[in-house]
């Protein structure tokens, strides 16, 4: 069972290269544009931005790692957006080219259950991109350190406590794969959809995923005079219950560049706690599960032929 | 237990359409049967059911087991190429080595490099770049280097040309038949198998035409060709088919002495394709 897994898991990732070659890009990307963030910056030599930055110690060590944090999110949410893509892409493609190239007729040869290769994809969706985001997200962040302490050694500062003193790594990196594995299990209910779509449509799995999204709350307002769907699909993009209400201006407070020591640490907004015990998310798991299990279902029993 | 298949009642129906219709037979272990029907008769239906792709009515096992059901462990023991080689495009070869590897307990590598050694095929191809050849060599590879207990190929070399299909023929005679295993073959090139085959089924409107062994075909089916007069004696036997071959009567008989046969003209045993043309015309007379 563990070996075949690994196996299907492996073959996922030679299938679709994008699982690491779109993370990779993107930290390649987000990487030049930092470094050709602080070589613009060498010509207009602005002392507050040095300071933010961490060239000189003119503010304190707090608001130091404010500014240092808030450019770890500023880089991080690229990744997001494209793990948020990727995943649509992957799960839409991920039992629909097998039917359309039919080698499914040739995967379906082999002594490996219809249950194990659904669980593989859904695997993949929910736990190897975000891990693959994660390590990048990392890796970026590493490489935007290097550079930015040996730009900081340039100028004649101490890189070794302007920069890696005051970036918070173990805090920053926690939060980072809290919140993307925790986007993943929120919502897991659409990666299960999009599952199910590329297991049972016929032709463009795109359309007839998202048709719905649009047809069905329409139909719902025309006849029943509601909400209820869009509010429970659309709602569902907006905050999940795992951050603390944010208060930017605790966070930091430029009018008197005044910081919050605790409020700097990135983990101490997220409440893990309120996460598992919010019924939303385990309904959506529920959700997720049930079309998973449709999707066995239609790979099971459908006659390709 | 010497049945590796047997089929007691097995029906499917789509709609109103009955692809299988009431099918029984047995497939006996060391068998090289050959399932031959025109297109629409059923085979692909029939080797479906057989191998647990689509569920059926009537009673249906395979190496003792309900294929429908037990797909997986039957997978571990069959193993089979459906219609045309159908590898996913993007698969390199030693990805595809590895991978069969992983997950299949009856899968030699070394065999499979060995029968992939003789061919064109270059381990760090991937599918896409191979020519059709190129694709069902390695297919074929890869499934007969599965020790197998039941092998079944529905139209294995479909598209190939006629060196690769002799090629293979012999190879599958002489490394993988060991009268051990038991093959299931479907093919509309009778000519090339009816060497090879040991049994055979033929198929016709979701039902059996025919089900037997080569040996006693000889016995069972004569072929007369007959000119003048001796046609008119030759038809009081009840040919099953009648055709005319360079101003000749062919007919076709079954269960007709052969010495009575004899002094009206020659007399031999009929070829497969010719008695599979006879039997599907003679049962639409």
């Amino acid at each position: 069972m563990i070996t075949h897994q690994l196996a299907l898991l492996k073959r996922e990732i030679w299938e679709h290269r994008s699982i690491y070659v779109a993370p990779i890009s993107v930290a390649v990307v987000m990487s030049l544009l930092s470094i050709a963030g602080l070589v613009t910056m060498s010509a207009f030599d602005s002392e507050v931005r040095l300071a933010l930055l961490g060239a000189s110690n003119i503010v304190g060590d707090n608001e130091r790692q404010a500014a240092m944090t808030m450019f770890f999110l500023g880089t991080s949410w690229v990744f997001m957006l494209t793990l948020a893509i990727l995943t649509v892409f992957y799960s839409l493609d991920s039992l629909y080219a097998e039917r359309k190239d039919k080698s499914i007729l040739f995967w379906r040869s082999l002594p490996v259950t219809d249950v194990e290769t659904v669980v593989s994809k859904l695997l993949v969706a929910v736990l190897v991109l975000p891990l693959v985001t994660i390590a990048a997200i990392i890796a970026t962040h590493l490489v935007n350190l290097v550079s930015s302490s040996i730009w900081v050694s340039i100028k004649g500062g101490d890189s070794s406590h302007l920069v890696w003193g005051s970036a918070a790594l173990l805090d920053n990196w926690l939060a980072a794969f809290v919140v993307v594995v925790a986007s993943a299990l929120w919502m897991s209910p659409f990666i299960g959809w999009f599952l199910f779509v590329s297991a049972w449509t016929k032709r463009s799995p795109l359309l007839m995923a998202f048709m719905p999204l649009a047809i069905v709350p329409l139909i719902e307002l025309i006849f029943l005079r509601s909400s209820v769907f869009a509010e429970a699909v659309f709602g569902r993009g907006g905050m999940m219950p795992l951050f603390r209400g944010i208060d930017l201006g605790r966070f930091f407070d430029e009018e008197r560049l005044q910081v919050d020591g605790e409020a700097v640490r990135l983990l101490t907004h997220l409440d893990l706690g309120k996460f598992f015990a919010s019924p939303s998310l385990w309904a959506g798991l529920i959700v997720c599960g049930l079309f998973c299990t449709a999707a066995i279902y239609v790979r099971r029993y459908r006659d390709e032929s | 237990m010497t049945s590796l298949v047997s089929a007691r009642g097995v029906s499917k129906h789509f709609g109103d359409v009955r692809a299988v219709d009431n099918v029984s037979f047995e497939i006996e272990k060391g068998k090289i049967m050959g399932l031959i029907g025109p297109n629409g008769a059923g085979k692909t239906t029939l080797l479906k059911a057989v191998l647990g792709l689509t569920d059926c009515d009537g009673e249906l096992s395979v190496l003792g087991l309900d294929p429908f059901k037990q797909r997986k462990e039957l997978m571990q023991n069959i193993s089979f190429i459906a219609d045309v080689a159908v590898l996913p495009r993007w698969i390199r070869v030693t990805q595809l080595l590895d991978f069969m590897q992983a997950t299949h307990p009856n899968f030699s590598r070394s065999r499979a490099e060995e029968l992939l050694a003789r061919t064109q095929v270059r381990r760090d191809a991937v599918v896409r770049e191979l020519s059709k050849g190129m694709v069902t060599q390695l297919h074929l590879s890869i499934i007969t280097a599965i020790d197998a207990r039941l092998l079944v190929l529905d139209e294995p070399t479909l598209g190939l040309d006629i060196i690769f299909r002799k090629e293979f023929y012999g190879n599958l005679l002489n490394d993988y038949f060991d009268g051990e295993r038991t093959i299931l073959i479907t093919t509309h090139q009778v000519e090339e198998i009816e060497n090879l085959l040991t049994d055979i089924m033929f198929i016709n409107n979701g039902g059996i035409l025919l089900d037997t062994s080569m040996d006693s075909l000889s016995g069972t089916y004569v072929e007369l060709a007959v000119v003048g007069e001796n046609a008119d004696k030759a038809r009081r036997f009840n040919p099953i088919y009648e055709r005319d071959v360079f101003g000749k009567k062919v007919m076709t008989f079954e269960g007709v002495d052969r010495d009575q046969l004899d002094e009206l003209g020659e007399v031999h045993t009929p070829s497969v394709a010719d008695l599979f043309v006879a039997k599907i015309k003679g049962a639409a007379a």
